[in-house]
């Protein structure tokens, strides 16, 4: 078992904004969800809520802003119970970011929407379109003012939610996954505006690096309980405490653990070989200038220019709205494109891609766009069935794509009720049922905790086929690709191989995407768990001014003394620590050692 | 006693591509004005209105209440019409008012293509169904004597498409000069319940979710061999596609209900929108009623004179 740790010390200047005093709460279904809960939130916190899918987070935030009722318990905002006409006054001051835009942007403009929270605290017009026009740019959204929210792109929907809690000025906000399924640029634009919040935060993640960057407090939820309550740092030092709550990322160092140079430097980072046995110099996938153009006229794709060897394993990279999508469906014809595309040398007319179907996969984005079968047998069995398989060798199939992607056993399950991880891998596996040579994913790991995350990389790693990953995730690229291209603006800006990908230092100035940004908070986290402080009772040689008594010297001495050092250490799997022997003689500073008593001989 | 006439049985083929011919002409005519506005993207940094019409037209100043009084009861009288001629003069009315309402002409053939397709299909089945009456013109095509196109079926076909295109043409200044949510606080100013103004605004902005939904998830089912025939398993696959969509669409509905209350939502949407009368309201109004007046009164002259 590992440590349990409270924060103990508070500043005394800090005021209190909200207590949780031991809530329990059980849905109607009779489903436990919260247990004893005890919580106090200090004015200017920034907590991080972390913890496995159904440990009773959304739960939590649900009662903190007064969504669902205490079962048993009180939570309190300002020193008063959330009930009432207070509950009503502090709804208006407690935020809440919904995982999926499209639930909080109910208004029929970004405007009308951003105004739903002033107008609701009663403000003059002439306030609240002054607040709006403000905060709307702030995210950056300005020239989007007028703009009905199903016309934006994920990551403007993502802001423009934002923008209506912050126009309400909020003492705390509470954000639930705020960085699923954004590309770095527009995560660094959320961390920038996260950054100079002023009030309160709250954020739900399976992202601990984005966490890294803007909270001190970890507040760790397990099965309904508060399981730890201390310093981010210390959870992210600890990596039993960060493996038991599925948020142990390490394994992305597995590949060089020695190494602590912040870069992506492939020299230092070295490129896994990622060639398959099958590869082979025959063209799976041939387009030669193929453009689409949306309903409304806009260009998505200009004379895209792309051939795909069997057996290859490529990344699609870029901004949102660079026409990666646009391009996986013309990949599977679905689209009206214009131009020319042969699969395995056979023509594919555009909006007539049937016959390329039966040898082709994609997995997307949201899993559950996949899923609708009511067991898990049945949506892998779905396609198989539909090409008219027995159902003897449907049997034989679906069990060899669920033992694929470890989800043996779950055959009557119902996908409704899986986790976000096992979706994932059940989409996966409908896909894998008729063994396809062209495999799609697209965003694979997006809304994944590192554990789901490290599974699946190993599940795909062991799949033989032609791959074509899109991911703003540089360590999934790097993992499983050999080939990069990069997409702006509907074009194929760059086509070139992983290595020179991994050392283009001018990929920013392209599509303003910084890759490099994860790996190196990734790494001052890897730095953190291996160089931290330990107080250790030690004995070395070392050498400044003591007392004996009257006498007052100075010389190298030895013997046995306790305080905070730093050692470069390894943690393994029960938390305990190995350091390396350190030299006879080393210096360092030893706060009001000075005064102790020294008893040695001279 | 009904006069046939009877005719080549070309003619056969040729009416029943009418529906096809009228479906294709919209589809054609609207693909040569997309060609004419060349994709451009809009500036949304403005208000949406502004863009499409380029100035504020005498429709877009008209208070929305006053509109909406005006124009259904206008749509009220359009439909109620019974000769082809004050049909024709109400749609002719309904273009001058479109046009003063200086919205695209993409925008209402849009609506009209829309409901081509099933208009269309009036200018067929309704000359083949009537019911014979003395006095009707049959058409008889070649051999087929069972088959009867009456012309008294199609005269009654073109009525409803002439009403029908008017009432939409209608809609569209009504729709399409004041943003959605200022026509229906002018709505609920009106007597309906705000609930339902609400409802509506909501299921406009959802409709949207909805159908992107839908369609991710048929192309989801579309690319892992989905074709649908006329047999049980299509049959529960749908079932199961409808189920799961209703299931993903009430649980978003919950979601959106909390996300509105945690905002400050107390039962009552805010509406920020003040409505004051001019005597030119009074006057516009006035002048559309006369019109409806004016059609009611000739249609009724029409069917008194015979």
């Amino acid at each position: 078992m590992h440590q349990q740790a409270k924060i103990q010390s508070e500043l005394p200047t800090q005021q209190m904004l909200m207590e949780v005093t031991n809530l329990s709460f059980t849905y109607p279904d009779g489903t436990q969800a919260l247990t004893g809960i005890n919580l106090r939130i200090n004015t200017g916190e920034r907590i991080a809520l972390v913890g496995h899918n159904g440990s009773g987070k959304t739960t939590l935030v649900k009662q903190l802003c007064g969504l669902l009722s205490p079962g048993q318990g009180e939570v309190t905002y300002l020193g008063q119970s959330l009930e009432g006409e207070h509950l009503a006054q502090s709804r208006l001051k407690i935020g809440l970011l919904f995982q999926d835009p499209d639930d909080q942007l109910f208004g029929h403009s970004i405007y009308e929407d951003v105004a739903f929270g002033p107008r609701n605290q009663g403000l003059s017009e002439a306030e609240v379109d002054r607040i709006v026009r403000q905060v709307i740019a702030e995210v950056g959204l300005d020239e989007l003012l007028y703009k009905p929210p199903h016309a934006l792109s994920y990551g403007q929907k993502k802001r423009a939610a934002l923008a209506g809690l912050l126009a309400m000025q909020p003492d705390l906000l509470i954000l639930d996954e705020p960085t699923a399924n954004l590309d770095p640029a527009q995560e660094q634009v959320f961390l920038g505006l996260l950054q100079n919040f002023p009030g309160t935060l709250l954020l739900i993640s399976h992202d601990l690096i984005f966490l890294y960057e803007l909270c001190e407090r970890a507040l760790v939820l397990d099965r309904g309980h508060v399981h730890h309550d201390y310093l981010l740092k210390e959870l992210v030092e600890h990596r039993p405490s960060l493996r038991e709550h599925g948020l142990d990322f390490s394994f992305r160092f597995a590949e060089n653990p020695a190494l602590p140079t912040v870069t992506i430097n492939p020299e230092i980072h070295p490129v896994p070989e990622v060639r398959r046995k099958n590869q082979c110099d025959e063209v799976l996938v041939d387009m030669r200038g193929v453009s689409y153009r949306y309903p409304d006229g806009t260009a998505a794709l200009k004379g895209i220019d792309l051939q795909i060897r069997r057996g290859e394993r490529v990344a699609l990279v870029g901004e949102n709205g660079a026409g990666k999508s646009t391009l996986l469906m013309c990949l599977l014809g679905l689209n009206a494109f214009r131009g020319d595309y042969r699969f395995a040398d056979k023509p594919i007319h555009a909006g007539k891609g049937r016959m390329i179907w039966q040898q082709t996969g994609m997995v997307f984005q949201d899993s559950a766009d996949q899923l609708v079968c009511p067991t898990c047998y049945d949506e892998v069995a779905f396609a198989p069935r539909q090409y008219g398989y027995s159902e003897d060798q449907v049997r034989v199939l679906v069990e060899k794509a669920l033992k694929k992607v470890k989800l043996d056993g779950f055959d009557q399950r119902i996908p409704l009720h899986l986790s976000g991880g096992e979706r994932k891998r059940l989409a996966l596996a409908s896909v894998l049922s008729l063994e396809p040579r062209l495999l799609i994913l697209d965003e694979p790991t997006a809304g994944l905790d590192p554990q789901g995350e490290e599974l699946l990389l190993e599940i795909i790693r062991e799949i033989d086929a032609t791959l074509v990953l899109v991911s703003h995730d540089i360590f999934f690229v790097r993992q499983l690709t050999e080939r990069v291209l990069v997409m702006h603006r509907g074009q194929i800006a760059i086509d070139y191989p992983l290595s020179d990908f991994l050392s283009d230092k001018n990929l920013i100035t392209l599509n303003g995407l910084d890759y490099t940004y994860r790996d190196q908070c990734a790494l001052q986290i890897r730095e953190l768990q291996h160089r931290h402080e330990h107080a250790h009772p030690h004995k070395h040689l070392h050498d400044h001014n003591h007392r004996h008594g009257e006498l007052a010297h100075q010389h190298p001495h030895e013997h046995e003394h306790e305080h905070e050092h730093s050692y470069i250490h390894r943690h393994n799997e029960t938390g305990e620590h190995q350091h390396p022997i350190q030299s006879e003689y080393h210096d360092h500073d030893h706060p009001g050692h000075e005064q102790d008593d020294h008893d040695h001989s001279h | 006693m009904s006069q046939p006439l009877y005719l080549s049985g070309y003619w056969l083929l040729l009416l029943l591509f009418m529906p096809l011919a009228v479906y294709s002409g919209f589809r054609m005519l609207l693909g040569v004005m997309r060609k004419g506005e060349g994709g451009k993207e809009r500036d949304w940094s403005v208000p949406q209105l502004e863009f499409e019409t380029g100035a504020m037209s005498t429709v877009h100043r008209w208070d929305v209440r006053f509109k909406l009084a005006s124009f259904l009861v206008l749509a009220f009288v359009v439909v109620s019409l019974q000769h082809h001629q004050t049909a024709l003069a109400a749609l002719l009315l309904a273009f001058c008012g479109y046009r003063a309402a200086c919205i695209p002409w993409r925008r209402g053939f849009k609506r009209l293509l829309g409901m081509s397709g099933f208009l269309s299909m009036f200018l067929l089945m309704l000359p083949l169904t009537a019911v014979r009456q003395p006095d009707d013109l049959l058409l008889i095509f070649g051999q087929l004597e069972w088959l009867s196109f009456n012309l008294r079926g199609l005269d009654l076909a073109v009525l409803i498409i002439l009403r029908a295109t008017t009432v939409a043409m209608l809609m569209e200044p009504l729709l399409a000069t004041a943003p959605l949510p200022v026509t229906l606080a002018g709505l609920s100013r009106m007597g309906v319940p705000q609930r339902i103004t609400e409802l509506l605004l909501i299921t406009h902005r959802y409709l949207y979710v909805f159908v992107h939904e839908a369609r991710r998830m048929q192309i989801g089912m579309e690319v892992r061999g989905f074709l649908k025939t006329s047999n049980i398993a299509t049959l529960r696959t749908v079932g199961n596609f409808v189920g799961m969509l209703f299931v993903r669409s009430f649980e978003r509905t919950e979601r959106v209900y909390s996300a509105m209350m945690a905002r400050g939502y107390q039962g009552h949407w805010p509406q920020p929108v003040s409505f004051r009368a001019t005597t030119t309201d009074y006057y516009k109004t006035a002048l559309c009623l006369a019109l409806g007046i004016l059609l009611l009164g000739c249609d009724r002259l029409l069917l008194v004179g015979g």
